[in-house]
This record gives structure tokens, C-alpha cells and sequence, in this order.
């Protein structure tokens, strides 16, 4: 990465602290800096990546701790942070009764952009989403997949220099995901849009990412570029339908580290005679293969991963 | 991917030149909006417009401008009628200051119930808010937008019969002098037409705030209005038997009896009644089938009315503002 240009993180938080009403802290002292491009914003569910959104976007004060994006203090200035910041919220939040074209022209009217302009904004926002033909169909009509577009859409109406994406493939089918994560790589990489994606799901936003903060409980877990974040997690998933046990003394004898997950073998992918070793083992038992990928890591299972991977260094 | 001729790194954010440049070659590519941005005060106002057009329908489909347009059409039909008797001969039928009160009463029940939601729920119900707290405004921007634009529609609702009256009136009148006093008479008629929009507004548009279930919203904007306002009449009626049945122990002649205080605060208890006792005690002539006259007593009426409004107003914004934080 460009050292000049990564100098200058779209996001900057200084030990942000967050506490609802209540005594729940939402956000411990987060510091964290986000470089341009992509970044996963990893969390499990509560661990705040919502309430630093709404930090972010200048919604809600922090309690203690300063936040800046782009350059502009989220407490001070929120509006012109909001004029530069696209926002996809993880929830449905589109009227069913009205088409997109008119939906998403709204929308860019209330980013600032005059009436003409933001009608072109529209067509041209809903034709990158792909959703140029059904443009002028009532939202209500559309697919989940549809739907999330438009939302994506929503957020490209006011030319953003910054996008905050949550949960953006949510309630999405496998193909409706992919598709949706090439959309997301594709405006951050072709359209020069940075982008911070929040999820829970490690596995599938680190492909697209170039880097990843992960947070758990309002705290900084790890910042770091997606290479070293995930080299020590890549897991290869095996499941046969019977002789288990077998397989696993047999890629023992062949050298690799398997253990037992659920019903299935998770094994450290040490490189391409991994792959070849696995395949050999199955072949030679000659094991009905149900099952064989790349692990999709949770993040609790990131870190649980982690926190076994330090017991063994330690014994 | 081959095709792109674009020098820098693919990723980098070195791509955020190039990617408008080089995209052109096989793409249109994205745009980037160099014009100018409107500023806050004109976001709020491309947003009541939007709210003001959806009041009636517009922006909406064919099904959702029935109902203000028969709202409307009923309005105007004693202004019509008016007209038509007038044609004819006769003296004027209906006044501008009370106009027909039963059917205003009942039609502008019907529009704020029903339109009100349309302005409000609807935002909530499909969870859009977010979106617009992600703008650049305030969270005080959008409730302040609706209250304009909904204000702005009662007010279409409450003066175009009025005016409708009044083209009527001067068309069959002769002389300079009588379109004088016609538009006289008009004048006070399109400022309680005001009051009503200010206040009804406010508190229909609060009490549909409470919920994002249209029909909820609309049973409980109905539900008030037509509530308070048969506990007014009630009330009203009632005290009015008790002042006649004071006034005349013997069985003598009619005497126009004096308001009692139970009488006057009767009329406290519906927005209906008070923008009648509000009308009267400023100075409206016409005399009125809801309030008696209140005397000093408008004075109350006014602050009940101003009271009612700023709390409506104080309950909606405090609702949006919680929502800019909690959504």
C-alpha cells in the first residue's frame, strides 16, 4: 500500500467510549485507524460496530474519546461528515409503495443534490447496483437481493467519498452474497469510494477487504491488513460420511494437524500439498467426501481458534 | 480485466483518478458530482415539498389521491351551493368565519386522520428514518419539514373552500362596495382557516407519530378528534339546559341567557370548540351552534390552543430526536 496516501485514515478514533443509559458500555476506548479502501469491521453481534456507525456518522455523542472521519470531528461536524458518508443500514428500510427510481432520486435530494441532477444520480446509482431494467417497478416487488441493491444505491446517491456498509449481505442467498460482495469490491476498487463493511461473518468479507479492525465488547481486538489477520486461520473443512476416525489417523501419518469439529476434520492449510495431501487421504480410504472447504470463520471461532493456538505455543 | 489500461494499482487507492479516466474507454464508469450541493435549509425544503405533494396523493399512486380529493370536493360543496342560491336571488347562505361547521369539523377529522399517517407512519412503519438521519441535516429538520408541509396542506383544505366561496359571492354581488365587504368577511375567515391548519397539523401529526401502523395511527387521530369533541358538545349541551332552565324559573319570555363559567369551560375540551371560542372572542359575528359567547374567557381558549399545539410540537420533535439516536 501507497505509504503517502494510506497516511491519511478516512477514520480516526481516539479511545472512544460509548455508554448507554443504564451503565451499558456500548464502545471501551476504541482507538482505531482506518486506512482508504476497504476494511472489514469484524464483530459479533453487540460487540458495537452499530453504535460506531451511528459515532461515525454524527448521530449519537460519544461519552468520552474524540472520532474523526475524513479529516472532520464527528462531534462538531457531523453534517458535513454526513454530506461526504454514504450509509447502508443492516435493517429494511425501503417503502414498498414507491418505485426505486423515485426512492433513490429522494434520497440524493436529501444528500443536497438539486432535483435534475439527482434524478441522474439515480438511474446512473440503480444501473451500477444492476437494477437498471426493474428501475421503475414498485420496491415492494423485489427480492431481498433486489432490495439490498437499492439500499446500496441509496447510499451512492450522494456521491459519498466514504461508504459505511452494515451487515450488507444479510439475508442473502450464497450466489445473492457473492454477487454482492463483487458489487462492493468493484465501487471501492473501479469507483475510488472507500468503504468500511461491518459483519460478523470473517470468512466472507475478507476476500474483498484490505483490511480488517475486529472489535469485540467496544475494544480494539485487531487491526491489520487481511494477510496476517487471517494467515494463521485458514482451516480446510473435511466431512465424509463415515470413517472419520480413519481419515484422521491417516492425514496424522501424512503430517498435517487435524482435529475433530463437529462432525467434520478442520485442518490447517499449510499450502498447496495441503489441499493434495487431503485429497490423497480421501482417495486411498476411499471415503464417501461429503464435504470439503474453506473454512468460513465466525468471528468467535476466529478468535477461539486463536486462543487454542496460544495454548499450544505456550506448551 | 485485461482491458483495463489503467496504470495504477488495481485496489489502491491510486484507482480513485484513474477509475473515472480509464473507465471511460469501455464503460461509462462512475461519476463523480462536482455541482453544487444544497445546503440544509434547502434539503428541508425539497423535503416539505415532497411531504406536501404526498398530503395529497402526489408521488403516490392513483389510489392515494381519492381521499383528498373527495376531502376537498366535499369542502366546497356549500361554497358551490352558495354560489348557486346566490345565482338565484337568494342571500348569502354560508359565512366564512364558521363556514358549514359540522362538515369542516368532519371532513378535516377525516383528512388529518387519514393524511397524517401518510406523512409520518409510513417513515416509521418501513424504517426509512435512518436513511434520512444519515443526511446532512438535524434530527429537528425532518419533524420540522412534515409540521410545514402538513400545515401547508391543511391550509390548502381549510382556504381553497373559502376562496371557492368567495369567487362565488363577489360573481353575484354588484357594485364595489359589496366585494369590499366580501372580502372583509373573507379575511378573518382565512386566518381561523390558519389556526385550524397550525393546530391540527401539530397534534395530528404528533399522535401519528406514536406509531408506525397506519391504521393505528389513523384510528387514533380519528379517535381524538371525534372524542373530545362529542365530550365537548356533551358538556356544552348540557350546561346550555342548565343556564336556560336558571335563567327562566317562570314560563316568561325567551331571554338570551348568559353563558355560565361551567358552559365556557365545557368548550375547553375539544380543538373544535376552542377554535370557535377563539374565533368569537376575537371578534367573529357569526353566531355559532358550538361555544357561547366567551367574553374575556377566549382568552383561555387562545392559551389552551397554544398550549395544546406546543406541546404536540414539543412531544414531536422530542420523538424524532430520540429516534436520529436510537435507529
Amino acid at each position: 500500500m501507497d505509504p503517502s496516501t494510506a497516511a491519511r485514515p478516512v477514520i480516526e478514533t481516539d479511545a472512544l467510549v460509548k455508554v448507554y443509559p443504564g451503565d451499558i458500555t456500548a464502545l471501551g476506548g476504541l482507538t482505531l485507524n482506518v486506512a482508504p479502501g476497504i476494511t472489514g469491521l469484524i464483530g459479533a453481534n453487540g460487540a458495537g460496530k452499530s453504535t460506531l456507525i451511528k459515532v461515525l456518522l454524527g448521530l449519537l455523542p460519544p461519552t468520552q474519546g474524540a472520532a474523526k472521519v475524513l479529516g472532520r470531528d464527528c462531534v462538531r461536524e457531523g453534517e458535513q461528515i454526513r454530506q461526504l458518508v454514504g450509509y447502508m443500514p443492516e435493517h429494511d428500510c425501503l417503502p414498498p409503495d414507491i418505485s426505486a427510481t423515485e426512492f433513490v432520486t429522494h434520497m440524493g435530494r436529501m444528500s443536497g443534490i438539486p432535483a435534475t441532477a439527482a434524478k441522474e444520480r439515480a438511474a446512473e446509482a440503480l444501473r451500477h447496483v444492476g437494477l437498471h431494467e426493474e428501475r421503475y417497478r414498485q420496491i415492494g416487488t423485489y427480492s431481498t437481493g433486489m432490495k439490498q441493491r437499492v439500499k446500496l444505491a441509496q447510499a451512492l446517491a450522494g456521491d459519498p467519498r466514504l461508504l459505511l456498509l452494515d451487515e450488507p449481505t444479510n439475508g442473502l442467498d450464497p450466489a445473492g452474497r457473492n454477487a454482492m460482495l463483487e458489487l462492493i469490491e468493484r465501487i471501492g476498487e473501479e469507483f475510488g469510494i472507500s468503504i468500511m463493511v461491518a459483519s460478523h461473518l470473517l470468512g466472507e468479507i475478507e476476500r474483498i477487504c484490505d483490511g480488517l479492525v475486529a472489535i469485540e465488547a467496544g475494544r480494539l481486538l485487531r487491526a491489520d491488513t487481511v494477510d496476517s489477520f487471517t494467515k494463521a486461520s485458514q482451516m480446510l473443512v473435511i466431512e465424509v460420511e463415515e470413517g472419520t476416525a480413519a481419515l484422521l489417523d491417516e492425514l496424522v501419518r501424512r503430517g498435517l494437524e487435524p482435529r475433530p469439529y463437529q462432525r467434520a476434520l478442520l485442518v490447517p492449510i499449510g499450502g498447496d500439498d495441503t489441499y493434495d495431501a487431503v485429497r490423497d487421504s480421501v482417495a486411498s480410504l476411499g471415503l464417501p467426501l461429503s464435504r470439503l472447504e474453506q473454512r468460513r470463520h465466525q468471528v468467535e471461532e476466529l478468535f477461539r481458534d486463536d486462543d487454542q493456538l496460544e495454548a499450544v505455543d505456550v506448551s | 480485466m485485461s482491458v483495463d489500461t489503467s496504470p495504477g494499482v488495481p485496489g489502491g487507492p491510486g484507482a480513485r483518478a484513474g477509475g473515472n479516466r480509464t473507465g471511460v474507454i469501455h464503460d461509462l464508469g462512475y461519476q463523480r458530482y462536482d455541482g453544487p450541493r444544497l445546503g440544509r435549509r434547502r434539503i428541508i425544503a425539497a423535503l416539505t415539498w415532497h411531504s406536501f405533494r404526498a398530503a395529497f396523493g402526489f408521488g403516490r399512486g392513483p389510489k392515494a389521491k381519492i381521499m383528498p380529493v373527495i376531502a376537498i370536493l366535499a369542502l366546497c360543496l356549500p361554497a358551490v351551493i352558495n354560489a348557486f342560491a346566490m345565482s338565484q336571488g337568494n342571500a348569502q347562505l354560508v359565512n366564512y368565519d364558521v363556514y358549514n361547521a359540522t362538515l369542516r369539523i368532519l371532513i378535516m377529522t377525516l383528512f388529518v386522520a387519514v393524511q397524517a399517517p401518510e406523512l409520518v407512519s409510513r417513515d416509521i412503519r418501513s424504517r426509512v428514518l435512518p436513511l434520512y438521519f444519515s443526511r446532512p441535516i438535524r434530527s429537528g429538520d425532518y419533524p420540522l419539514a412534515k409540521y410545514l408541509a402538513f400545515t401547508a396542506a391543511c391550509l390548502v383544505m381549510m382556504e381553497v373552500p373559502l376562496l371557492v366561496l368567495y369567487g362565488g359571492s363577489i360573481a353575484n354581488v354588484h357594485g364595489g362596495a359589496a366585494v369590499w365587504a366580501q372580502t372583509r368577511a373573507l379575511i378573518p375567515g382565512l386566518l381561523i382557516g390558519l389556526m385550524w391548519s397550525v393546530v391540527l397539523a401539530a397534534i395530528s401529526l404528533f399522535l401519528a407519530s406514536l406509531t408506525g401502523r397506519r391504521a393505528f395511527a389513523t384510528g387514533t387521530v380519528a379517535i381524538f378528534f371525534l372524542l373530545t369533541f362529542t365530550l365537548a358538545e356533551i358538556l356544552l349541551q348540557v350546561e346550555h339546559q342548565n343556564v336556560i332552565d336558571h335563567a327562566q324559573p317562570a314560563n316568561g319570555p325567551l331571554a338570551a341567557p348568559t353563558a355560565s363559567l361551567a358552559e365556557k369551560v365545557s368548550g375547553l375540551f375539544s380543538p373544535f370548540t376552542l377554535f370557535d371560542g377563539v374565533g368569537r372572542w376575537l371578534g367573529g359575528t357569526t353566531p355559532s351552534l358550538l361555544v357561547p359567547k366567551p367574553g374575556g374567557f377566549g382568552a383561555v381558549y387562545a392559551l389552551v390552543l397554544v398550549a395544546i399545539t406546543v406541546a404536540c410540537l414539543a412531544g414531536l420533535f422530542t420523538r424524532y430526536n430520540r429516534k436520529a439516536r436510537m435507529s
